[in-house]
């Protein structure tokens, strides 16, 4: 995992419970163009093993993911 | 794309379980997954005309969502609902009693449709 790249998109989900945030995550993906990098924000307790999963099946990986003070971070390439 | 069918067996007497398959099918079908869910034995009563704004979905807090909050979230990221006449005669129902969204199929459509998923997950 590298350094936090250049943001394209930005998707905020603190507070939405699971499955809001890998359902809005996969909808403000379909928007975005390959290579495109979105940030997501998410507080939801489940959220890394459920990014790390919908990364998995989908092929878009997770190329930066940070937690400061209770709030995930994600930055995903469109593949 | 990976196919996983859902059988939805709970009905409007259980409200407790009448969300959990459909929101685990919204979150497969966000992760490009292609989902049915079969609604049978009591499932369709929860697809009744007028059941989906009724039917709130309990919390611990007492603030629960009405069903069809669920349902449409599962629709618009494609999942398909499905039930069979059987399980419709069971409860007196017709298909013009249920909501639109709604499909008929049959005993052999649903082997066929299990017998080619990758999954299928039963409730």
């Amino acid at each position: 995992m590298t350094d936090a790249p250049t943001v394209d998109v930005t998707l905020d989900t603190k507070g939405l419970l699971c499955p809001m945030p890998i359902v809005k995550l996969a909808k403000a993906m379909k928007g975005m163009e390959a290579s495109q990098v979105i940030l997501m924000e998410a507080t939801d307790p489940g959220a890394i093993p459920d990014v790390a999963a919908w990364s998995k099946n989908t092929g878009n990986p997770v190329v930066h993911q940070e937690t400061v003070d209770k709030v995930m971070r994600f930055w995903i390439q469109k593949a | 794309m990976s196919k996983i069918v859902y059988v939805h067996t709970g009905g409007v007497n259980n409200p407790e379980r009448s969300a959990t398959p459909i929101y685990l099918a919204t979150t497969a079908a966000a992760m490009d997954v292609e989902v049915g869910i079969y609604f049978t034995v009591n499932g369709p009563t929860l697809l009744k005309k007028g059941v989906p704004e009724s039917l709130i979905v309990p919390k611990f807090d007492g603030q629960g969502a009405p069903l069809r909050r669920f349902i449409d979230q599962a629709l618009d990221m494609g999942v398909k609902f499905y039930v069979c006449q059987p399980s419709l005669d069971l409860h007196g129902l017709t298909k013009d009693d249920l909501i639109d969204e709604v499909e008929m199929i049959g005993g052999a459509a649903f082997n066929d449709m299990a017998l080619e998923a990758d999954q299928v997950i039963c409730f």
